[in-house]
């Protein structure tokens, strides 16, 4: 085995401006499966209409359970609730979909997502402990899949990369696992 | 070594009986209320005086965890074969547990006073795998767990000779006391135990309001005519008061001197065979032991107390299993400034050899000031603004004193940044961080398990960024670095990772 960095001088705060340095910046940079939006904007959809279910009966349920005849509680200030709740549901996803993004090296993974807090995650290969291929039922009807990358002392949540299709997913799960039994390591 | 005699079905020692007994009383006392219910209900039931029942219920539990013990004890086999050592165990739900040597990090013993007069410890597996996977061996002889420590340090140095590859035939390496604790340390680990500390700072007032409220109360009611008999006066009332905080804190401060004795007497730390152990205890003796190899960071704290003291306390951080309770650190409870270099190069020998662990020595870059706006801006002035406002809404002008709040939040964000520093070394990277104290985090980049940049908006108009690098005994936040640096960063610390054959556990 090279080791290779061993017995070097030891020093502080070296230059790290190695230009020799791969850059996680210059790769080719992957978005997500078409299908994702659509099936993100389903979902926001079924939620709404879920909304919309729960105001119109609120009314109803509170009639029948003070059922007086008499007393008519208003609601129909509830019925702005649906504007606050149904643009962001269906405009976020358009915002934040398009700045998730993946990469794949020689030797690592990256993912990058955020729309406020905009974040680049990179994995080595040599430290994934296993991978995980995950989808449900809405997901399955888009083709869609989300593929979980699991390192050691899983603090703070694993890599999570929603949004690729069933295929794509499905490769890049072997391919992943074809790199991590293949990085030589001892126990 | 007698692990050779493998292959059978043993029991360990009836003393075992006595860990048992141990332990069940120490799982009621973690979940006292589910455990204690049926007892409860039955004490309901019974019929008699209230002695009776006392004197009974309390005969009935521990006659029945004495049973319970015993059965644990009778159920209780194991077997050493060739490559594990198996368990089965469990009086009504069994279990069988399946250890393999090669997936034990260490072994830690514990020997209380009546197994130390019958020659018996009991052995705790620590393995690579999931919390499950722990196991004990109760009450076995102590020769057997020497035997069991050697075989799994020949593992391990079995391990190590492959990835060496030379110097296979050396002498047998023997083991190096890196320090010792005299009963001068032990009170200074109880005086600088978090425990005296807390109490000191914060509940101090807190029990003091307490007691006056208290005091309140006897005024009000039963005592009121002592009172006006004159036997108790406002003051003395207070001296009161006053004795019984003083008194609280004296026990809490003699309670962690007691248990800094009772855990660390006769401490000693040793290094030999790729193995940092640990023996130390007044009744009980623990043995600890940590395999250099799994070492994935070094904390290094100095509280205000223990820098009065010019002294240091280290945990040694192994991989995390997950699972929140279930961290395995190995502590050094106490040492010297000085000692710090020579520890540094036991436990990451020619990897990091500028290991620095020492929070007064080096060039620390300091983060960004615009940490400390954004700090101020998020915990200081949108919390006050907010509450004050909605007090004052409800109370009247006094709110306006929270905004106090502003200044008081500012001036601990500054102690903050001021200590808030990394140095970079070629092999391995240091963080300083601190706010009464000191606490220098030490890793090897070889070891980092993932790492990410992020950028908030603000951040990013100013070039700014927060590099958090995850490790497998936790994660590490560098907020406010340039840009560019923590890509660099990032880039150097995954050539690191990705050019290293070695494994990181």
């Amino acid at each position: 085995m090279a080791t290779v960095v061993s017995g070097v001088v030891m020093f502080e705060n070296p230059e790290i401006t190695q230009s020799g340095l791969p850059q996680a910046d210059a790769v080719n940079w992957l978005g997500m499966d078409r299908n994702f939006l659509r099936r993100l904007m389903t979902q926001a959809a079924i939620g709404l209409v879920f909304v919309i279910i729960g105001v119109a009966s609120l009314p109803m349920i509170f009639n029948v359970a003070f059922a007086d005849g008499n007393v008519e509680i208003g609601f129909a200030f509830l019925w702005l609730i649906i504007p606050f709740i149904g643009i962001p549901l269906f405009v976020w996803p358009a915002i934040s979909v398009p700045r998730i993004a993946y990469a794949i090296r020689d030797k690592d993974i990256l993912y990058k997502s955020g729309v406020f807090w905009q974040t680049v995650t990179v994995i080595p290969f040599n430290r994934i402990q296993h991978v995980e291929k995950s989808s449900t039922p809405l997901d399955r009807r888009f083709d869609i899949a989300t593929l979980q990358l699991f390192t050691a002392g899983g603090s703070g949540g694993d890599l999570k990369i929603p949004g690729l299709s069933a295929q794509t997913a499905e490769n890049l799960r072997v391919f992943i696992i074809g790199k991590v039994g293949s990085s030589i390591e001892h126990h | 070594m007698s692990t050779t005699d493998t292959g059978k079905w043993r029991h360990t020692s009836p003393l075992a009986a006595i860990f048992y007994f141990g332990k069940i009383y120490q799982d009621i006392a973690k979940n006292a209320v589910q455990s204690l219910a049926p007892l409860f209900a039955f004490l309901v039931a019974y019929q008699g005086d209230l002695m009776g029942k006392i004197i009974f219920g309390g005969g009935t539990f521990i006659a029945a965890t004495v049973v319970l013990s015993v059965l644990r004890y009778w159920f209780f086999r194991y077997k050493i074969a060739d490559d594990s050592i198996l368990i089965r165990e469990g009086v009504i739900r069994k279990t069988q547990l399946d250890i393999k040597f090669d997936r034990i990090q260490a072994i830690n013993t514990q020997q209380s006073i009546i197994y130390r007069a019958f020659d018996l410890v009991t052995v705790k597996f620590d393995t690579a795998g999931s919390a499950k996977q722990e196991g004990h061996l109760p009450a076995i002889k102590t020769a057997l767990a020497d035997s069991l420590k050697e075989r799994i340090r020949r593992e391990s140095r079995g391990r190590e000779i492959l990835l060496d590859s030379e110097d296979k035939d050396e002498a047998p390496p023997t083991d190096k006391t890196i320090l010792q604790l005299d009963a001068g340390d032990m009170l200074r680990i109880g005086l600088s135990s978090n425990r005296a500390l807390v109490f000191l700072v914060f509940l101090g007032p807190v029990i003091e309001s307490l007691s006056q409220d208290i005091e309140e109360n006897i005024d009000e009611s039963a005592v009121a005519s002592a009172i006006e008999a004159g036997q108790f006066s406002l003051s003395s009332g207070l001296g009161f008061g006053l004795m019984i905080v003083f008194g609280f804190l004296t026990f809490m401060v003699f309670a962690s001197i007691i248990g800094a004795f009772l855990r660390y007497h006769n401490y000693v730390l040793v290094s030999g065979s790729g193995v940092l152990r640990s023996t130390g205890g007044l009744l009980t003796r623990h043995e600890h032991s940590v395999n250099f190899a799994k070492i994935q960071s070094v904390f290094a704290t100095q509280t205000p107390a223990l820098r009065l003291f010019g002294r240091l306390r280290l945990r040694v951080n192994q991989a995390s299993s997950g699972r929140p309770g279930h961290s395995r650190h190995f502590v050094i409870p106490l040492c010297e400034t000085d000692q710090l270099p020579s520890i540094a190069e036991d436990i990451f020998g020619d990897e990091f050899q500028s290991a620095d662990l020492n929070p007064r020595t080096g060039d620390y870059t300091r983060i960004s000031p615009r940490y400390m706006r954004s700090r101020i801006i998020l915990t200081g002035v949108l919390p006050a603004l907010a509450v004050t406002g909605l007090i004052l809404l409800i109370g009247g002008l006094y709110a306006l004193i929270l905004l106090l709040w502003i200044p008081m939040n500012a001036l601990l964000v500054w102690t903050v940044y001021k200590k808030y520093g990394f140095r970079v070394a070629q092999d391995g990277m240091m963080l300083r961080r601190g706010f009464l104290g000191y606490r220098v985090v030490a890793f090897v980049h070889r070891k980092v398990q993932r790492i990410s940049v992020t950028q908030t908006i603000p951040q990013k108009r100013k070039g700014l960024a927060t590099l958090r690098i995850y490790l497998a005994s936790g994660s590490i936040k560098l907020p406010y670095i340039d840009f560019e640096m923590a890509k660099q960063l990032r880039d150097y610390v995954l050539y690191k990772v990705e050019s290293s054959q070695l494994a990181w556990h």
